[in-house]
C-alpha cells in the first residue's frame, strides 16, 4: 500500500511546477500563435509584476522599441493562469499614449489591437495589471501581412 | 494550495504517513524554487512609474534604454516582408555567401555575420525558400556555437521544418525567437558588444537587401524605408560607441560613420495629426496620423546604395 501512496505522491510532485507557474516560453508560444494567421512574430515582452504597494503608483514594465512607417503592427497580451488581475498593454509614442488594450471607463478590452504606423521612431510598450494586482504576462509584437 | 490542504487532510486522517507528508513538502518547495528560476529575463527593464508621469512628460531615454531600443531596430523580417509585399521576385544574388562561414574566426566576425545570415534567413523564410534555408541554418548554427549562444538556436527543429517543407509559420517563429533569445542572453551576460554586432549585422544586411532591390526596381515605399534608416543608424552608432575599446570596433564605427555622413544629407520632417481608431475585420486598428516624411534625392539614394554595398561586402569578406 505504501508503494501506491509513494507513486501517487511522485506523480503529484511531478505535476506541481506546471500547476504553480507557467514557463514564459510556453506562454510566449501560445500567445504568439494566438496573434493570428496574418501576423508574424517579431518580439516578446515577458513580465512578472508584484502587487502594488501604493494604488496610485502600480508597478509597470516598460519596453522601448522602434516601429517603422507603413507597417501594421499587432499588439497582443496574454495573462498567466495565476495572475491576480488582467494585464493591460499600452502603446506610447515619445510623450503620449496612443492606445490601451483596456478602457478603464467602459471596461472594454481590445486585445489584440493593430497599429498602422506612419512615423518611424521610438515607441514604448507599458504593461501593468489592472488595479495593481500581481501577475505574470507576455506581450507579443507581430508584423501584420497586408 | 488546494494540494497542500489535500495532503494535510489525508495526513490528519492518518491515510498518509507523516514521513510522506514531509517528503511531499520538500518536493513542493523544490517545485516552487524551480518555478522562480524561470524568471531569467522577466525582471529586466521592469521599474515602477505612475501612468500620470508617463502621460504628462516626455520620456527621457537613458543610455540603458537606448541599448534596448537598438535590440528592436533591425528585424530580419520587416525589410524582407516589405520587398515581398511589393511583388519583387526572390533572388539569391542578394544573399551573402555562406562559403566563408568556417573562416570567420574572431568573435567580432562571428557575431556580425551571425546577424548578416539572420537577415538572409528572414528573407529566405519570407519567400518560403526552404530548400536554400539549410545552408544558412548550418552557417548560423556554427557562428552561434562560436560565440557560445548555440544553445538558443534550435538547429534540429529548424532543419527538420526546412527539409520537410513543413509549417513555414513555425520556421519563421522559431528563427526570430532564436535570435531574440541569443540577443537577450548576450546582453544579460555582459556581452553586449556581441549583441550590438549581431544587431548591426542584421541591420546592414537588411539595408543592403532593400537598397539592391530599390536599385533594380524603384518604388517610393522602398525609398522611404531606406531614408528612414537614418534614425536607426543613429541609434546603432550610439550603442556601438559604448564599445570602442573592444577589438574591431574602432574600424567598424569608422565605416558606419562614413554611411552616417551620407545619411546626414537626408532630411526627415514631421506632420502632426491625431490618431484615429477604426474597426477592420473585427479588430481595432489605430491609424497614426502623425507622419514622418523623408526628403531624399536620387543622388543621395545612389550614394547610400553604394556605401551600404561597400560596407556590407567588406564585413562579409574574410
Amino acid at each position: 500500500m505504501k508503494k501506491v501512496y509513494l507513486l501517487l505522491l511522485f506523480l503529484l510532485v511531478l505535476g506541481l511546477p506546471a500547476s504553480f507557474c507557467q514557463p514564459p516560453e510556453v506562454m510566449m508560444d501560445s500567445c504568439a500563435a494566438a496573434a493570428g494567421e496574418d501576423a508574424t512574430y517579431l518580439k516578446d515582452f515577458v513580465v512578472i509584476l508584484p502587487a502594488a504597494t501604493d494604488q496610485n503608483n502600480p508597478p509597470i514594465a516598460r519596453f522601448p522599441l522602434v516601429l517603422s512607417k507603413s507597417n501594421i503592427y499587432r499588439f497582443s497580451i496574454c495573462n498567466s493562469r495565476e495572475s491576480g488581475g488582467m494585464a493591460v498593454m499600452k502603446l506610447y509614442d515619445s510623450n503620449r499614449m496612443i492606445f490601451s488594450s483596456y478602457n478603464e471607463n467602459s471596461g472594454e478590452e481590445f486585445n489584440p489591437f493593430n497599429f498602422m504606423c506612419q512615423k518611424t521612431g521610438i515607441y514604448h510598450v507599458f504593461i501593468s495589471f489592472e488595479d495593481g494586482k500581481p501577475g505574470q504576462a507576455v506581450g507579443i509584437l507581430s508584423y501584420v501581412t497586408k | 494550495m488546494v494540494l497542500i490542504l489535500f495532503i494535510f487532510l489525508f495526513n490528519y486522517l492518518q491515510i498518509i504517513p507523516a514521513m510522506i507528508t514531509r517528503i511531499f513538502l520538500v518536493f513542493l518547495l523544490a517545485g516552487l524554487m524551480a518555478c522562480q528560476s524561470n524568471k531569467r529575463k522577466l525582471d529586466a527593464g521592469d521599474f515602477e512609474v505612475s501612468d500620470s508621469v508617463a502621460e504628462a512628460a516626455a520620456l527621457r531615454v537613458s543610455e540603458e534604454a537606448m541599448e534596448e531600443i537598438v535590440q528592436n531596430v533591425s528585424s530580419p523580417i520587416e525589410m524582407a516582408a516589405l520587398i515581398k509585399e511589393l511583388g519583387v521576385p526572390f533572388s539569391t544574388k542578394y544573399l551573402a555567401t555562406t562559403r566563408h562561414a568556417d573562416d570567420y574566426n574572431s568573435n567580432f566576425q562571428m557575431a556580425l555575420n551571425l546577424g548578416v545570415f539572420g537577415a538572409d534567413l528572414g528573407y529566405l523564410n519570407m519567400y518560403s525558400k526552404t530548400s536554400q534555408v539549410t545552408d544558412y541554418l548550418t552557417a548560423i548554427n556554427k557562428l552561434a556555437d562560436g560565440i557560445k549562444v548555440g544553445q538558443f538556436f534550435d538547429f534540429t527543429t529548424l532543419k527538420r521544418l526546412a527539409t520537410n517543407n513543413e509549417n513555414i509559420d513555425s520556421l519563421l517563429y522559431i528563427s526570430v525567437s532564436s535570435f531574440n533569445n541569443m540577443d537577450d542572453y548576450l546582453r544579460e551576460n555582459n556581452r553586449g558588444h556581441l549583441s550590438a554586432l549581431m544587431i548591426s549585422g542584421i541591420w546592414i544586411e537588411g539595408l543592403y537587401l532593400v537598397t539592391q532591390v530599390a536599385d533594380a526596381k524603384s518604388d517610393p515605399l522602398l525609398t522611404d524605408r531606406i531614408g528612414e534608416q537614418k534614425i536607426n543608424l543613429n541609434n546603432i552608432l550610439l550603442i556601438l560607441n559604448n564599445y570602442t575599446s573592444q577589438s574591431g570596433f574602432a574600424e567598424f564605427i569608422a565605416l558606419m560613420n562614413e554611411l552616417k555622413a551620407v545619411y546626414n544629407e537626408i532630411e526627415i520632417t514631421y506632420e502632426i495629426g491625431e490618431p484615429e481608431t477604426k474597426e477592420m475585420n473585427g479588430m481595432v486598428m489605430i491609424v497614426q496620423n502623425e507622419k514622418s516624411i523623408v526628403h531624399i534625392t536620387e543622388d543621395q539614394l545612389k550614394n547610400i546604395t553604394a556605401k551600404t554595398k561597400e560596407i556590407r561586402n567588406k564585413l562579409t569578406s574574410i
